[in-house]
């Protein structure tokens, strides 16, 4: 008897889940959402004229990476525990939107002080401690693949990605600890937000839209991730 | 008076908007080459 090839519908990669899927187009709708709503709907601040609408983008990327991170860290911490690959390929995914997220955090960052500050860029604890986070991100990325055998990268790449991190409180506290041209936070704060209720309901949304961005991104990243795994074990 | 700094405002949505947009077209890129 001569063996026949599985048509290609059912060849397991063919089969595994969709790496979009509808809540990946909900996530793009919400943020488009806050787009139309900062635009539209959200009145310009009185002394920095439109560049202020950047907040609705830069802190939500912030405070997106900030929850990649942790997610991350956490993962890694159960991978270091008890050596589920599952939990690695979860901290590998969030690692990788940390990196976008804080990359985009990088981007939109100097385009508020130009204007603001009269500089894109100063070497202030904040500004130096997320361009840090960065390095510590992508480095997260190379080591991974420059590491071939599965355990020791899971391994190495654990420890570092908890050690990003403790970045965290850091760079959220450095407003506090040094002299700084950044400005103090205005919602996150132990006294009530500063901001008006039209600014802080586009916020309050556009913090939720990316959230919700960042952990749909992740899934995406973490089918991505049991794709190539399974094609892996295909070879 | 309030100043006009639209261009600014404008240029970081469009650059982080490319970014996303590339981070997502390199995961269907990615998956894509996995399922040939």
């Amino acid at each position: 008897m001569t063996g026949t090839a599985a048509p290609l519908s059912s060849h397991p990669r063919a089969r595994a889940k969709p790496v979009f899927d509808w809540l990946f187009v909900l996530a793009v709708l919400g943020v488009l959402g806050v787009f139309v709503r900062v635009a539209l709907f959200t009145p310009s601040e009185l002394t920095q004229g439109d560049a202020q609408k950047i907040y609705y983008i830069h802190v939500p990327a912030a405070l997106s990476a900030y929850l990649a991170l942790i997610a991350g860290a956490l993962m890694s911490m159960v991978y270091l525990w008890l050596h589920d690959e599952r939990a690695d390929r979860l901290a590998e995914s969030a690692g990788e939107v940390a990196f976008v997220f804080t990359s985009a955090v990088l981007i939109t960052g100097p385009l508020w002080g130009k204007p603001i500050w009269g500089a894109w860029w100063t070497w202030d604890a904040r500004l130096s401690l997320t361009l840090f986070l960065w390095f510590v991100t992508a480095s997260y990325l190379v080591l991974r693949s420059a590491v071939d055998e599965p355990s020791m990268r899971a391994r190495y790449s654990a420890v570092l990605a908890v050690l990003a991190a403790l970045l965290i409180p850091f760079i959220h506290l450095s407003v506090y600890l040094f002299r700084t041209l950044h400005p103090m936070p205005i919602v996150l704060k132990p006294e009530r937000p500063s901001l008006p209720a039209e600014m802080l309901t586009t916020f309050t949304l556009s913090v939720l839209a990316f959230w919700f961005f960042c952990i749909v991104l992740t899934r995406a990243r973490y089918r991505l991730a049991v794709l190539r795994d399974e094609a892996a074990e295909d070879t | 008076m309030t100043p006009d700094t639209s261009a600014y405002y404008y240029a970081a949505y469009v650059l982080a908007s490319a970014l996303y947009a590339g981070y997502v077209l390199s995961l269907w890129w990615r998956a894509s080459r996995l399922r040939k």
